[in-house]
């Protein structure tokens, strides 16, 4: 597939479980936009902030603000957004300030669930219109909606449904009927989930990846399945290596070693056999997941490497953004 | 001793805390089974666990109280635990229904009230309301059980603090000034409220009912009006669990991983733990890549040359890359971890490694106690 083609939908909605690396393919898939020349909006969604820690800048709010060449974040609020909405349609600025309290928008959307969620995809329904043909700071060619987890994600993304379910007239009706139509168009938005190759996030991204496209009829993208183990050696080493180390003493090794100025006793090529081993049992785990994944799954799966980094910054995410164009363009 | 194994001889209720996806719900459950094995009647209230965990405590559905863990399991694992180990999942509405129904002044009331859709709502989707039906759950089993401990997971909230907010956020919002503002006009007799509410409270109210409906105005003044009278007794209540938080039967066990995220979390926590006097018992450092060979020493200009050599040079040169790899992460992790050990004293820490297999299932959970509770 042709990597404008995985972008073309303005709207990229990005979800998954807590602790999966949603904001970071987010990012990821964020800079594969922006290599494309698009210029790209990050929305977090209600203060996060491991976006910023990423770019390894400051926190974001609601107004857009560069994060990297061609790619602006910002953090939609509700409260913001209820603001702005009240503002723009009723022209009520100054008695948008008492709305936007926390006890206001609490007691509002407990009233009726889903309006915190409406007030959300309708900012991202705003930013989607653009303003001046493309020329003011707040137009966007791509959105990329780092969504809440999973769980929430659903409710999120259907909010619009059940209340122009539940509404028969007026302009929020409308306006819910908008966010509907700008969900369900394949042209205009696409939902890409994260995961981990791990027991629950794996089983409730099956349920996740059925309920978007059966339940709430979204459109699905790729799943991503991120943090994955890359295979270490090939079948014929691992049994060369079984045949090394059955020895008790593995010359063969450390003759090698000595060969490039490398001196290791037998404790050190335990610990490199440790490390080997580790690995192809974490991922024999992965791989038991991953089958499931794709078993369970309709949406096509792309696997992200595992980084040796635990502190992820903007060069890990480059190289996420290389291999998520290579398996996109292998799609 | 180890210090967790002293958390469960001295303590009756062990709040496990953490971000998301750190391991707390086994780490809950870890602690609780081996709490058991050393004579203590145990329960572990879980909030959202992992099927295959949820099932090897013998847990098929949320419920509102806990159900034993057949002995079976126990003596399948080749152990014979000197106590007894209940578990449970969390049902929240459940939960809230028998709050509701201990303050109502009458049965009648406690109908009206469940019944009412705001009310519903609240149940479900307050932020908020899990946290608070935990720690209401938790005081009281701790109150009425007859548990000698109880360890209990806090929810996956976005932010691990949000829980020991929730009881108080929980009654501020029943309190709200705001909300009375809006109820003015429909709750009984008050109609010459309106006359003279100020000109910001009608506005409120006409985009309100634009938004939302007349009708959820109307089941939200319900029940307000109907939780007249009950406000005492949540207020109560959200401080005698507060007090039982703070006191001298509890701890918390912070859980986390080595990421960098996790860790700031963690570290965050320890220090509003504190600030809040609340009683910081212990740090789980869980899934810790293990160490291998410190002291290998190899420049990248070894392994490139080893990459052209024989079929078993290029395995070594494999195996050295691998090594460097997984050392970039145990120094990357430790560098975390220092940063965390400036804040909470290394001897407050378990820490659990990385292991081989996973601890969805019951013989994984005693591995992790093993690790939790070596030495």
């Amino acid at each position: 597939m042709l990597v404008e083609e995985f972008l073309a939908p303005k709207i990229l909605i990005v979800s998954g479980k807590g602790g999966v690396g949603k904001t970071t393919v987010a990012a990821a898939l964020a800079l594969v936009a922006a290599r494309s020349g698009r210029k790209v909006c990050l929305a977090e969604v209600d203060r996060k902030g491991t976006l910023p820690r990423l770019f390894g800048g400051r926190e974001l709010n609601y107004k857009p603000a560069q994060l990297a060449p061609g790619v602006w974040g910002m953090n939609i609020v509700p409260e913001d957004a209820l603001g702005e909405y009240l503002e723009v349609q009723y022209r009520m600025k100054r008695v948008s300030k008492v709305f936007s309290s926390t006890h206001f928008v609490d007691y509002i959307t407990t009233a009726a669930p889903g309006l915190k969620d409406i007030l959300v995809l309708g900012k991202i329904w705003y930013l989607e219109q653009g303003r001046q043909g493309g020329r003011s700071p707040q137009d966007f060619d791509t959105i990329i909606v780092d969504a809440p987890a999973a769980g929430h994600m659903l409710t999120f993304l259907s909010a619009p449904m059940g209340l122009s379910d539940a509404l028969r007239v007026g302009p929020v009706r409308r306006q819910s009927d908008w966010l509907v139509e700008m969900l369900r168009d394949p042209a205009r938005s696409r939902v890409h989930l994260v995961t981990l190759p791990e027991e629950m996030p794996v089983s409730e991204t099956i349920e996740t990846s059925e309920a978007i496209t059966h339940k709430i009829g979204l459109n699905p993208g790729a799943v991503f399945a991120n943090a994955v183990y890359q295979p270490l050696l090939t079948t014929s080493e691992v049994s060369a290596l079984d045949e090394v180390m059955s020895d008790n003493d593995p010359r063969e090794l450390r003759i090698r070693a000595a060969e490039v100025a490398l001196r290791l006793d037998g404790e050190d090529l335990e610990a490199l056999v440790g490390y080997a081993r580790f690995l192809e049992a974490r991922r024999s785990i992965q791989t038991k997941h991953l089958r499931a994944l794709k078993r369970g799954v309709q949406d096509p799966v792309l696997e992200l490497p595992f980084l040796f980094s635990a502190g992820l910054a903007l060069p890990d995410i480059e190289t996420l953004a290389d291999v998520m164009e290579e398996k996109v363009a292998a799609l | 001793m180890n210090i967790i194994r002293d958390l469960i001889r001295q303590k009756e209720v062990i709040v496990c805390a953490g971000a998301g996806g750190v391991g707390k719900t086994t780490t809950a459950a870890a602690i609780a089974l081996q709490a058991a094995l050393e004579g203590k009647k145990t329960a572990v209230i879980t909030i959202d666990p992992a099927k295959r965990l949820a099932s090897s405590l013998g847990l098929k559905e949320l419920s509102d109280e806990p159900s034993k863990v057949n002995a079976r399991k126990f003596t399948a694992a080749g152990l014979k635990p000197k106590g007894e180990l209940y578990a449970m999942m969390l049902d929240t509405k459940t939960t809230f229904d028998k709050v509701v129904t201990r303050y109502a002044p009458t049965p009648e009331q406690a109908e009206r009230i469940i019944a009412n859709r705001f009310y519903r709502n609240i149940s479900g989707t307050l932020s908020g309301s899990q946290e608070y039906m935990a720690m209401e759950k938790l005081y009281e089993l701790h109150a009425e059980g007859g548990y000698d401990l109880i360890v209990i997971d806090t929810p996956p909230t976005r932010n691990a603090l949000d829980f020991l907010d929730a009881p108080k956020r929980m009654t501020d919002f029943f309190e709200s000034r705001v909300l009375r503002w809006f109820l003015l006009p429909y709750m009984k007799g008050a109609g010459g409220f309106m006359k003279v509410a100020n000109v910001a409270a009608v506005t409120f109210l006409r985009v309100v009912k634009k938004i939302v409906g007349a009708e959820v105005l109307d089941d939200t003044a319900e029940f307000f009006g109907n939780l007249e009278g009950m406000y005492e007794g949540f207020k109560q209540r959200a401080r005698d669990v507060a007090a039982l938080l703070k006191s001298e039967s509890t701890s918390f066990v912070v859980v986390t991983s080595p990421a960098l995220d996790s860790v700031a979390e963690a570290t965050f926590f320890a220090t509003r733990l504190n600030e809040e006097g609340l009683p910081f018992g212990a740090l789980v450092v869980n899934r810790v890549h293990p160490h291998f060979g410190d002291d290998i020493e190899v420049k990248p200009r070894q392994i490139s040359r080893l990459e052209k050599g024989e079929p078993e040079a290029q395995l070594l040169a494999k195996l050295l890359d691998n090594h460097e790899a997984f050392m970039r992460v145990v120094r990357l992790e430790e560098r975390n971890l220092e940063a965390l050990a400036r804040k909470v004293p290394r001897h407050r820490w378990a820490r659990v490694p990385y292991l081989e297999q996973e601890a969805v299932d019951f013989s994984g959970l005693i591995a992790i106690a093993d690790e939790l509770f070596a030495g």
